[in-house]
């Protein structure tokens, strides 16, 4: 078995065909006639905007606008006043044609590899695809006729380039192995784009495999399995049946209001750990953002980030989201998450320990530099503010005290920020829910943070393997805890969400519904599975349900009675 | 000459779409339009300068243009920055 970076998801099954760049290889010549070399430099470029004229009008067609944008980017950058001025100068100069094309591309590539910025870089890709395009061109180097492949082709090549994306029959291929690529290149998101299953990134794959080997791409664990015995490849069979299923069910329920069966309205949130994730969050059609973890600021570096870099990355989050609702919790660091330039000392139970905010109330300075920063950043959208492990209404206050402080400095030097700032209070301590009627005065939200309120409830490290079976949210417990935060919640008339994994769990969706949760924060790509799962039930069956399963008295007899009804 | 101070808006940048369409609608005026960023100029009129300036969001670029039609084109140029090239 290989692996690689899964960049386009799904199981294809079929026969390898290895593509090889054409050979490109020519004499370079610096006493050319220019008249000469010009028109061949000028019949390359009809054929290559013929070319690529017709490309980007197929792939608008079968891969949609954004993929055929970057077709017409290849002839934008073919037509760019300083690229063919830059050209003929060296024509001029007595290059001949193939030389002075390679030449001016060599030096966009190494000019946009130079900038450290991940999407500048990635144009460097597009330039060296015209490159070898134009050289074929000129040379009259006929390279393979993707568009003509045999059925359920896995197509093995170093780098999966737009132009050779665009020629291939989407009918023929089941799948796409290259050696270089990530989540985030042309490759991956042309792949996604047709549905074709990939796996990027895998060392020497046009040497690895043979033509017409059998292979598994699986595009969900970047795997790739070669010569697969008849019953693996049945299966995987089964499994590409279930995938596609369940994508084509999902996708029906992309753009759609997130409603119970018996229409009442609930918002579906993600939660996300860097800015750049809210694009995954929109591309999954996500009402905002449930939760965003602040840590990676503060990860694998050696010194805090200031009050300018944090609010960059906020400001970026909330630009991306646009007008919708953007959740921030604040540092919560401690507990299993270390940062070695803290200082943090070494303690007997860090769990129980000086984590969160207990932590950023100490170290007031540091705290009102990220509340500094997300006050700012609150004049980009809807930005609200949401303050971890939180045990009793005094840590509320104290944050909104230093909140008002940086208001008046902002206020004094004509800084805007949102007047109307939302403050919440993350319910992840037993302490919190069953305050939850005292903490409701103070906040503008409650968010449920079921992983920690499930651990700290049952007093139990999930992470040693002979205490594991006690941490379950379905633990009568937590589940009255949950009722319990919720109703509060409502009689005190303010929103009540859950950003833990359990918001997305099918079997706990229908309680959450008879309990009135109003906003479910989940990972973005179970977003769409969590709105169905939603508007499989009516007020009234979740009611029945949430009867029967809260007079339960234990876990085991609780998850059997939901599955039972979850499998009706 | 006429230039203008804008603030890039859009979450991306000017990445590829917008510079493309930045480059394009340029295209069409005759006077020459520079991009500032940093002190650094760049043709405003060339894809390929563009992305090599790696213009990000809450940039303050400045775009001056000089020659035939410089007014409209700094115009375009302001108002397709300042509505974040429809994104």
């Amino acid at each position: 078995m290989y692996h690689g970076i899964g960049a386009s998801k799904g199981y294809g099954i079929g026969r390898v065909t290895i593509y090889r760049d054409a050979d490109l290889r020519y004499t370079p010549r610096s006493d050319c006639d220019a008249q000469t070399e010009k028109m061949r430099l000028n019949d390359a470029l009809k054929l290559f905007f013929e070319r690529n004229e017709r490309l980007s009008e197929r792939v608008r067609e079968t891969a949609g606008e954004s993929a055929a944008e970057i077709i017409l980017g290849h002839m934008m950058m073919m037509k760019d006043p300083y690229m063919c001025s830059e050209i003929e100068k060296r024509i001029d100069a007595g290059q001949c044609a193939e030389a002075a094309v390679e030449a001016v591309c060599d030096l966009f590539i190494a000019m946009f590899s130079a900038v450290d910025d991940e999407m500048t870089k990635q144009r460097a890709t597009d330039v060296r695809d015209i490159k070898s395009e134009m050289l074929a061109l000129l040379l009259g180097v006929h390279t393979v006729d993707l568009s003509d492949l045999p059925k359920d082709t896995v197509l093995v090549a170093k780098e999966l380039t737009p132009s050779m994306t665009a020629c291939i029959d989407r009918k023929n291929v089941v799948g796409f192995i290259t050696e270089v690529g990530s989540k985030t290149s042309h490759a991956a998101i042309l792949a996604r784009a047709m549905e074709i299953p990939a796996v990027l990134s895998v060392e020497n794959a046009t040497e690895k495999f043979k033509n017409n080997q059998l292979v598994i791409v699986d595009g969900i664990h970047g795997e790739i399995l070669t010569d697969p015995e008849k019953g693996t490849v049945a299966a995987y069979v089964r499994l590409r049946m279930d995938f596609e299923k369940e994508r084509a069910a999902l996708e029906k329920f992309m753009g759609l209001e997130t409603l119970t069966k018996d229409g009442e309205k609930v918002q579906l949130f993600a939660n996300i750990g860097t800015p750049e994730d809210a694009s995954q969050v929109i591309a999954y059609d996500g009402e905002g953002v449930g939760l965003f973890r602040t840590e990676f600021l503060f990860m694998d570096r050696s010194t805090m980030p200031d009050e300018n870099e944090q609010f960059e990355a906020y400001k970026k989050a909330l630009l991306i989201m646009k007008n919708k609702t953007v959740i921030i919790r604040t540092l919560d660091i401690g507990g299993d998450k270390e940062i070695p330039y803290l200082g943090l000392k070494k303690e007997e139970n860090p769990f129980l320990g000086f984590r969160a905010v207990r932590y950023c109330l100490k170290n007031s300075e540091m705290y009102k530099t990220q509340l500094r920063a997300l006050l700012r950043a609150s004049a980009y959208g809807d930005l609200q503010i949401m303050i971890p492990l939180v045990t009793g209404v005094d840590e509320v206050r104290q944050v909104k005290t230093l909140i008002r402080e940086i208001q008046a400095e902002l206020d004094e030097k004509v800084i805007a920020y949102n007047k109307d700032l939302k403050i919440g209070v993350m319910i992840e301590t037993p302490s919190a829910a069953i305050l939850a009627d005292v903490l409701a005065k103070e906040a503008d939200f409650f968010s449920i943070g079921t992983n920690d309120l499930t651990g700290y409830t049952m007093a139990v490290d999930r992470g040693n393997a002979d205490v594991a079976y006690l941490y379950s949210a379905f633990s009568p417990a937590v589940l009255r805890m949950i009722r319990h935060i919720i109703s509060e919640g409502k009689k005190a008339g303010i929103p009540v969400g859950m950003c833990g994994e359990a918001a997305a769990d099918p079997l706990l969706i229908p309680l959450l519904i008879s309990f009135g949760l109003d906003e479910y924060s989940v990972n973005p790509t179970s977003l769409l599975a969590t709105r169905r799962e939603i508007s499989r039930w009516s007020k009234q069956e979740a009611d029945k349900i949430a009867e029967s399963v809260m007079a339960l008295e234990t876990e085991k007899q609780i998850v059997s009675e939901l599955s039972r009804y979850i499998h009706l | 000459m006429v230039s203008k101070k804008v603030t890039v808006v859009n979450a991306m940048g000017f990445h590829m779409r917008p510079a493309m369409s930045f480059a394009g609608a340029m295209a069409k005026y005759p006077c020459d339009v520079t991009i500032c960023v940093n002190g650094i100029k760049t043709d405003g009129k060339s894809l390929m300068n563009i992305i090599a300036a790696c213009i990000k969001c809450g940039m303050e670029i400045e775009i001056s243009c000089n020659g035939e039609r410089e007014e409209e084109a700094l115009n375009e140029a302001v108002t397709m920055i300042a509505n974040g090239f429809g994104e």
